[in-house]
């Protein structure tokens, strides 16, 4: 076979996940953030029902008095139409009984009828139930009942004597399925909370990284490279745990240590320091627990990252500036330091991206309170999309507010393909055929 | 089998890396491709072994053209540098994968392992693993497994460069002798002129992706094509002095060196001179000094430095007792004295 | 420099800051194994009675009518079984692709693969919650192994690459001359050299699975059988059932796979994590 086809044969595992689960994706944020989808839209087509909601509706957008009292009205109706069905069901001499009582009357509800046709007290309708569909027999109303195509509800509309000049309206109202917005930008642009949002988000990745991947990273790095190789094993296991513990058991560690009865409480009470929930207790209480936790994990990988940059710094240069006489301290600060330009850079890279879109550990933890104070933007679109209390979920709303990360996240990973020599990375195979 | 490059062109990208080059390997010959690195020695190894996709040209094997014909459709064997054995496989296994990827059958490829085995000498080793060899055994497994096959074609890239000089000259004539034995046309890749002048019947010397020129290698040595040829050859090295060409022949500081012959009236030329053929007592005598002295054991070289300029290299027996700083009026054995124009071409 | 055993005075002052910042951590650590096995006053912090009664959920349902924990392990152990398995295996073919076989658009999906190894993944669950409905793989383990597979696979691929980057060209130009075709180069020769790299890939990856919250969180939320992380998250985030030790209990349970999986494997994981970078 030829290597270009065993080639193609390779990789299309890869590339189907890949459109399935990444191209297709990325385009379809963008699709759903124009559209009004929610739970109550549903996210195929949906059908037309006209409600008394609708009729509101209506009523705002100035329809016809008569028309609405028409569609309001327009209950229950024995008509030719319905003794026919009558007949069907329940054999003619009933019909006939009921053409001759009740026909060509209106009746406003179901439950009127019922009473009408009780009062024929005739055997074929002896049971509640079997009233019950009989009366349904004569509905002409068209609220309350669920049509699959807009002609259907047209359809409907005419038999119940509404004008074909007066249905469009009706019809779009009626429609309960998902339409083509722009509102969910409209939205974003003005909802206070966007800005919040924001500002957490910013406040989350800065602090996280400069503080914890970066600083706290180096310095573990840095200070477990002098020190002698049992004793750094054991800093580096304590610190490498978090990165790889379940986020659920490391996040539950950090509530016990923070809760109003766990461990920080009680260490401190008796010091006269009141029993408060260390992680809830306020904002700033909640910012520092989600900066903490988060921070961590980061120092554990940017620990590793840097560790491995320093451990290629040939051995030699170290020993030579020790023979030149340099301190420890000026050995880090002018030959380590300056080495570690680009692992710092790349850690930054890359862990702006992660931590943007991240938001497991916040979740988990104070999941984004007290209030909204620690709601990062990537959460603000999980939620919105799918996870909120209220039980109605904005899919469009929510992917609106992914969008927004899709788009950032898209520009920084092609930003991040400086960072690789890819010239290197593209070096031509070496069998050729 | 005769193998012959016709026009054979290589191009990466745009750079046109060996344009339109002719060679001719005869049945049964042993051709060393000698040249520096980035020469396109290794390209025009990798072409004929089918790795490298042929731009231009024909490649025959016998009267077949092979050139748009695939790696595995030629039967080449390749002996690489590093040897690439494969590290999971017993020496047997290695041996027998040409075989195996065949469809041969066990009994088949048991026999024809154990024969190649014997040739190279290493029937007590086939069941180790690469990992346990030397470098030098590992040396004779690849050569095995490149042969058992029964190639067209050996073709050997650079293959003593990772061994120590003393297992280097063992499998120098080690690779000489199955290849006599075997009697298969062999291409050997080096930029090691000892390699090359010790181990084939001709070298080709190459030089920016083309042949600059064939030849035995006596008769590379003794008559170089040009002043590339004449500086790549030879250890230690030939020197290159300035002179001009008039009525007479004289150095460019001033120097006689008698008559100029049929290079009179040419002007400007260089002359090299090997070390062998310059000494006491060998023609014209210079005035120089000593300002080198390389102790070989057997022989010493000198280097001196002429008194009108320019830079001689000496091979004398050990025990001379010259030494650095004394005067000597050592001289040129000009019959031996090769003649190049400025651009390098041999008059 | 590690030239060493033991540390000397002037380790000191380094030690006993990093002992200082590792503290929290050592205590969290500390007490996580502890008080699965000890009764502690409430408000207090020094245990006074030992117990196996947090245990108790190894016997029994984990909470009134739940699920039994060993269940919940169970479809754990498939999803992240399953997922370690098509992602290494996807990875391997797709890798070598990438980095050994000439084909057009190579560079094009080399490119691609670096920009998905660092784009986050996460943003893209509202789009895929979506799409798994209308494929109609929604809460169902098999659209959350999908899912996991390809948000795993940039990362895979990326490592499997570099281990194939290391494995000698000469050796597959030696197979292709001794008449193998590229596939059975593949099979017969290159795939035994990347086998360390295959353990590392299945090990992350399953450690990955296994540790995987909001993927079954969000993607199969009620019908499809359980993972512990979603679970376990569930029952810490219900007020009503504040018992920390039974928690810590449970999730010791939950986590000693993966302490088993790290003592053993530590050397190949510090390195893949590393190497790999995957936040």
């Amino acid at each position: 076979m030829r290597q270009d086809r065993i080639g193609f044969l390779f990789l299309t595992p890869a590339l189907i996940a890949v459109v399935l689960f990444y191209l297709l994706p990325v385009v379809m944020t963008a699709v759903f953030a124009f559209t009004n989808m929610s739970t109550s839209t549903g996210i195929r087509g949906g059908d037309y029902m006209l409600t008394e909601g609708s009729l509101r509706d209506l009523r705002e957008q100035g329809l016809n008095e008569a028309t609405l009292s028409h569609l309001a009205d327009a209950g229950y109706v024995v008509d030719a139409e319905g003794l026919a069905a009558l007949a069907e069901a329940f054999g003619a001499p009933l019909a006939e009984r009921v053409e001759a009582a009740l026909g060509g009357q209106s009746f406003a509800t179901g439950r009127d009828l019922e009473r009408a046709l009780r009062d024929l007290r005739a055997p074929e309708i002896r049971m509640t139930r079997d009233r019950k569909r009989a009366a349904d027999l004569f509905q002409r109303s068209v609220l309350n009942i669920r049509h699959d195509t807009a002609a259907a509800l047209a359809a409907d509309l005419s038999a119940a004597g509404i004008p074909q000049s007066e249905q469009d309206p009706i019809v779009e109202v009626a429609y309960t399925g998902w339409s083509w917005t722009t509102r969910n930008f409209e939205l974003l642009l003005s909802l206070p909370s966007t800005a919040r949002y924001a500002i957490n988000t910013l406040i989350y990745v800065a602090l996280t990284l400069v503080i914890f991947n970066v600083g706290l990273g180096l310095f573990l790095a840095i200070s477990t490279f002098y020190l002698p190789e049992r004793t750094a094993a054991t800093f580096r296991a304590i610190w490498f745990m978090p990165r790889i513990l379940p986020p659920v058991l490391y996040v539950l560690m950090w509530k016990w240590l923070m809760w109003d009865n766990g461990f920080l409480a009680s260490a401190l009470a008796p010091f006269g320091v009141e029993r408060i929930n260390w992680m809830m207790h306020s904002e700033y209480h909640a910012w520092v627990a989600v900066i903490l936790i988060n921070g961590v994990v980061g120092a554990s990988f940017g620990m590793i990252i840097f560790a491995s940059a320093i451990k290629a710094i040939p051995q030699t240069m170290l020993l030579a500036s020790e023979v030149d006489g340099a301190t420890r301290w000026q050995q880090v600060r002018f030959i380590i330091l300056p080495q570690m330009r680009w692992p710092i850079l790349f850690v930054t890279a890359y862990q702006t991206l992660s931590l943007l879109a991240s938001f497991e550990y916040i979740l988990l933890s104070t999941g984004g309170g007290p209030g909204s104070a620690t709601e990062v933007w990537a959460m603000a679109a999980f939620r919105t999309a799918l996870n909120n209390y209220g039980g109605n979920l904005q899919y469009g709303m929510g992917a609106t507010f992914a969008l927004v990360l899709v788009i950032i996240g898209t520009a920084l990973s092609l930003l991040y393909l400086r960072f690789f020599n890819f010239q290197a990375l593209l070096a031509k195979p070496r069998i050729e055929r | 089998m005769r193998l012959v490059l016709d026009g054979f062109t290589k191009r990466f990208g745009d750079t046109t890396v060996i344009d339109a080059l002719d060679l001719t390997v005869e049945d049964g010959e042993m051709i060393a491709l000698l040249g520096p690195s980035g020469c396109g020695k290794s390209t025009t190894l990798f072409a004929i072994a089918g790795l490298h996709r042929v731009d231009g040209g024909r490649i025959l094997f016998g009267e077949r053209d092979v050139a748009q014909v695939s790696a595995q459709e030629r039967n080449v064997g390749i002996v690489f540098q590093n040897y690439a054995l494969y590290p999971h496989m017993t020496v047997a296994q290695n041996i027998a994968f040409p075989l195996r990827v065949r469809g041969a059958s066990v009994a088949d490829m048991d026999r024809k392992v154990r024969e190649i085995a014997g040739l190279v000498q290493i029937g007590e080793l086939l069941e180790r693993k690469p990992a346990q060899l030397s470098g030098g055994q590992q040396q004779r497994v690849a050569l095995a497994r490149a042969l058992v096959r029964k190639p067209d074609v050996l073709l050997l890239d650079e293959p003593l460069a990772n061994l120590d000089a003393k297992l280097r000259m063992e499998m120098r004539s080690e690779i000489r002798r199955v290849q006599l034995e075997t009697g298969i046309t062999a291409i050997l890749v080096t930029h090691d002129q000892v390699e090359a002048m010790s181990m084939c019947d001709r070298i080709a010397l190459m030089k920016a992706g083309g042949i600059v020129q064939i030849a035995e290698p006596a008769e590379m040595y003794d008559n170089p094509a040009d002043r590339y040829v004449a500086g790549f050859l030879g250890n230690p090295p030939i020197a290159f002095l300035d002179a001009v060409s008039d009525d007479i022949l004289r150095l460019a500081g001033g120097a006689a060196l008698g008559a100029a012959g049929t290079l009179q009236g040419l002007g400007p030329i260089a002359l090299g001179v090997r070390p062998e053929h310059y000494g006491p007592g060998k023609g014209v005598p210079l005035d120089g000094t000593v300002i080198m002295l390389e102790t070989h054991g057997r022989e010493d070289l000198f280097e001196v430095e002429l008194a009108g300029g320019g830079r001689l290299r000496a091979i004398l027996p050990a025990g001379s007792g010259v030494r650095p700083g004394t005067t000597v009026d050592w001289g040129i054995d000009m019959t031996r004295v090769f003649a190049f124009s400025p651009e390098g071409r041999r008059l | 420099m590690q030239e060493q055993r033991a540390p000397n005075a002037r380790h000191w002052p380094l030690i006993a800051g990093l002992v200082a910042l590792s503290a929290p951590l050592v205590v969290m650590y500390l007490y996580q194994v502890i008080d699965t096995v000890t009764t502690t006053p409430p408000g207090s912090i020094i245990p006074d009675g030992v117990t196996l009664g947090h245990w108790r959920f190894l016997a029994g349902p984990l909470s009134e009518g739940g699920p039994s924990v060993w269940s919940l392990a169970g479809n754990t152990l498939v999803f992240a079984t399953c997922t370690a398995l098509v992602v290494t295996s996807v990875s391997v073919t797709a890798a070598y692709a990438l980095s050994r076989l000439n084909m057009p658009g190579r560079g094009f999906f080399l490119g691609g693969l670096i920009v998905l190894h660092a784009f986050p993944t996460i943003t893209l669950i509202v789009a895929v919650f979506l799409i798994l409905q209308y494929m109609g793989l929604y809460d169902t383990l098999t659209g959350v192994i999908l899912v996991k597979v390809a948000f795993e696979l940039p990362f895979g691929i990326w490592i499997m690459k570099g281990f194939y980057d290391s494995v000698p060209w000469e050796i597959e130009m030696a197979g292709v001359t001794d008449g193998a075709d590229r596939f059975t180069v593949w099979r017969l020769l290159v795939l035994p050299q990347v086998q360390p790299g295959l353990a590392a890939l299945l090990i992350f990856s399953f450690l990955s699975g296994w540790s995987e919250f909001i993927l079954p969180l969000v993607l199969a939320p009620a019908n499809a059988p359980q993972v512990l992380a979603t679970y376990l998250a569930g029952i810490i985030a219900d007020d009503r059932f504040a018992d920390f030790s039974l928690f810590k209990a449970v999730s010791i349970f939950y986590a000693l796979p993966v302490l088993a999986i790290y003592m053993i494997f530590q050397k190949k994981l510090m390195n893949i994590y590393g190497g790999g970078t995957k936040g």
